[in-house]
């Protein structure tokens, strides 16, 4: 049975940065089990969303409920139930996998020894098993990632935020993160995923939101934006809706001038 | 991961704590990952792949032996027995002018790091363990610090003039320890509130490289403070010293120890106690804002505007010969300008190349007069002025950016060799040639201007040593391709480069010795700088 309480819900959402207008006014409500591709340009407000949503930008107009809390109470027991892979792949780099899991899922009031179980098995799965008790720093880009994926799921969370997960990772281990995340969905998890490459967010998103310029433009399935008189794949959707039409234009004067002289 | 001794100390505390409402268990979980990587400060990246085992070791530990040999400055001032308030003002200030700086300079990664805001303000932890967990991370390097410099005069001052000097002592070194902690958070703050990050990173390295000049000029002043003992040391307290809290601290013994009732040293004494905690009640206020500012550090905001280059183009034509070496001069010269760290490791030896040539001549008045040495040929000890090349010419080799290196094996060049003549170019334009031409200006006002064609010949031997530095040090290690984790490895051979510069000063002594031997020297440099540097 599913039940009706939304997971997140978002009303009036707004914060400004001195003059500037970051969000303006976001109504969200987001229920279990699907999948938000949450797409829009550089600097609209995707991260700020999400920093806002896992408490590290406290000062914000308008109400976040996550889990049916007021996230502004203070309580921050929410986040046991959250996943979050950063954009940044921020990382105790001077840690091996190993201390580094170990001490994130301890943060989560995991005990040590499951952490380190479930972790041993999930690095075996991702690969990186010979590299378990390797500095971090030591790590390429698609290990680095594969280590801040295992971290954002080791304690089974039941709302995931995820920010250009896929980057660095070669096409097998995406397609495992793919169907991960499917699976997850399937069993009633929450995934926020955040990304530019438009493709995937088509496949694997219940829901797209776009936003731009701090506004919400856009919020339905795939189908349901292809609906709105608009055609062709998310990439010419996404163009259109920023008003965005002038790529033909640019790439042309881009070649005119590198083959000038 | 090591239960480490100081957080078996840590554990004492724990009652205050779980008072203060801190989840104890993981604060102790935090600090003992923030030890561990303390002790890796400097990543082994390239050892890693073999070694599964760590060899941790803590940079910091290592090098506190400086600090205790710094804590002797303290002993002779305690040792006074005229007066309390003029000596202990001065051992506080020299104490808290070490904890400041190398407060500054080693735990600001500790209060500045944004990593950690990503990391464990998105886990279910409160925020009031997460700042307890940073105080005390700070705290514990703190104590260690401030242990090792005062230990021994903490020793002297509990042997030689008793117990309750050595309570009040110690006791106001804790009050410090809380006071400067404190206020370089505040100073932070306020500079955070104002600037932007890039500049409170370039305010971070001038205080680092302000600690290594002043660490070597203590050396030189811990000889000397044993000569000061004989002086005359009437105080009276002055309105103004409010401004100085090193005084406050002193005041406190004459208060207690000395029975003073002058109304300023009592109001000094009160500001000892009370400022401490105004200052941390202030800090707790204004921790809120300090986190929102902390973003800036992420953030670059402020758009350079392009200055105009101060050396002219025909300049730099006339010593570079061909297009692509000054392409390369103006690629180093901007590198050694922004790099924080080739600026932190360059600019303490940079200082002392300036001053020890005075040193040695200042050393010399002792003995000699005044017109002595003017007759003399001290002015050869500008030779030491070289004493920056060999480890200037060796951090040429290291970047932060070192991995943009590849850039200079992708480009269609022949051979590397107008990146190393420019780099080198830029280097003795930039770098050495300001010194040296200061100090000639100076040597000249004290010898006067006829040792002009020796000062000539100095130059003409320093250009020749930089190429013989640069080859022997680097070779085919093209300039800023390596990371500044390997300089370890390499001080060794830069301290054997150090000895050609005596035999350098030896040959032009011999050559000064000779009818027009200096003039023919400078000839034969000339030609042999002319051969070395179209085969670098």
């Amino acid at each position: 049975m599913r039940r009706i309480e939304p997971i997140l819900e978002l009303k009036k959402l707004s914060k400004s940065f001195g003059e500037e207008n970051v969000l303006d006014e976001i109504d969200l409500t987001v229920y279990e089990g699907e999948i938000i591709g949450y797409i829009g340009p550089n600097g609209a407000g995707k991260s700020t969303t999400v920093k806002i949503l896992l408490g590290l930008i406290e000062e914000y107009e308008g109400n976040v409920r996550i889990f049916g809390e007021d996230i502004s109470k203070g309580n921050h027991t929410y986040k046991r139930r959250i996943g979050y892979v950063p954009e940044t792949a921020d990382l105790y780099e001077n840690l091996t996998a190993y201390e580094y899991l170990t001490f994130i899922g301890e943060l989560y009031g995991l005990e040590g020894e499951e952490v380190d179980r479930k972790a041993k098995e999930l690095v075996k799965l991702f690969g990186i098993e010979e590299v378990y008790h390797s500095r971090i720093s030591s790590f390429s880009k698609g290990m680095k990632q594969k280590v801040l994926i295992i971290s954002s799921m080791i304690h089974n969370p039941d709302l995931l935020f995820l920010d250009e997960p896929l980057s660095g990772l070669d096409a097998n281990s995406v397609m495992i993160v793919k169907e991960i995340l499917a699976k997850l969905a399937a069993e009633g998890k929450t995934i926020f995923y955040s990304s530019h490459i438009m493709e995937v967010v088509e496949k694997i998103s219940h829901r797209i939101v776009l936003l731009a310029n701090g506004k919400l433009l856009a919020d339905g399935s795939f189908e349901e934006l292809k609906g709105q008189n608009m055609d062709g794949t998310l990439e010419e959707i996404f163009n259109q809706l920023t008003g965005f039409d002038e790529h033909q234009n640019i790439a042309e004067k881009f070649v005119q001038i590198v083959q000038e002289g | 991961m090591k239960n480490y001794p100081s957080l078996k100390f840590v554990d004492l505390f724990k009652r205050l704590f779980l008072f203060l409402g801190v989840d104890y268990p993981v604060m102790r979980k935090i600090l003992q990952i923030k030890l561990t990587m303390d002790r890796r400060r400097v990543p082994t990246v390239f050892n890693e792949q073999n070694k599964k085992i760590n060899n941790d070791s803590n940079q910091f530990l290592k090098s506190l032996w400086v600090y205790a040999f710094l804590g002797l400055i303290l002993v002779p001032f305690i040792l006074i027995r005229d007066s309390y308030i003029f000596p202990m003002s001065l051992v506080y200030g020299v104490l808290m002018f070490l904890l400041m700086t190398s407060m500054i300079s080693d735990f600001s990664q500790v209060l500045l790091d944004i990593r950690d805001k990503n990391i464990l303000n998105t886990k279910p932890v409160e925020k009031r363990t997460i700042n307890a967990a940073k105080i005390v991370h700070v705290g514990i390097y703190m104590f260690i610090l401030t242990a090792t410099i005062t230990m021994i005069p903490l020793t002297v001052s509990l042997l030689a003039r008793g117990v309750p000097f050595f309570l009040l002592f110690l006791s106001q070194i804790i009050l410090i320890d809380l006071l400067v902690v404190v206020v370089t958070a505040l100073l932070y703050m306020v500079i955070l509130k104002f600037f932007d990050g890039e500049k409170l990173k370039d305010i971070i390295n001038y205080v680092q490289i302000a600690l290594s000049l002043s660490i070597v000029v203590g050396y030189q002043l811990v000889i000397r403070s044993f000569e000061f003992f004989n002086l005359d040391f009437g105080f009276h307290a002055q309105w103004w010293q409010i401004f100085l809290p090193p005084v406050w601290y002193g005041a406190m013994f004459e208060v207690l120890l000395g029975q003073n009732r002058d109304v300023y040293i009592i109001v000094f004494s009160i500001l000892a106690l009370i400022v401490p905690f105004v200052s941390i009640f202030i800090y707790i206020k204004a921790i809120p804002s300090f986190e929102r500012n902390l973003e800036k550090l992420s953030s670059q905001s402020t758009v350079k505007k392009k200055r105009k280059p101060l050396l002219g183009s025909w300049f730099v034509k006339l010593i570079c010969s061909s297009k692509e070496e000054r392409t390369f001069f103006f690629f180093a010269q901007k590198m050694m300008k922004n790099e924080r760290q080739f600026k932190l490791k360059v600019y303490p030896s940079f200082g002392l190349s300036f001053i020890i040539p005075f040193i040695l001549i200042f050393n010399e008045l002792r003995t000699s007069s005044f017109t002595e040495i003017a007759d003399s040929r001290y002015y050869l000890s500008i030779y030491f002025a070289a004493m920056m090349i060999p480890t200037i010419v060796l951090m040429l080799r290291y970047s932060q950016s070192h991995k943009g290196s590849w850039i200079f094996r992708a480009l269609p060049l022949e051979n590397l060799s107008p990146l190393y003549r420019g780099t080198l170019k830029a280097f003795m334009v930039k770098l050495y040639f300001p010194v040296f031409t200061l100090l000639s200006i100076l040597f000249m006002v004290i010898f006067s201007v006829n040792i002009f064609l020796d000062l000539v010949v100095v130059w003409l031997a320093s250009s020749i040593f930089v190429v013989l530095c640069f080859k022997s040090v680097n070779g085919k290690v093209p300039p800023f391709s390596e990371s500044f984790e390997m300089t370890q490895q390499e001080t060794g051979k830069m301290f054997l480069m150090f000895l050609p510069i005596p035999l350098l000063f030896g040959i032009h002594f011999w050559m000064t010795t000779m009818e027009y031997g200096v003039i023919g020297y400078a000839v034969v440099l000339f030609v042999v700088n002319w051969i070395l540097w179209r085969k670098l």
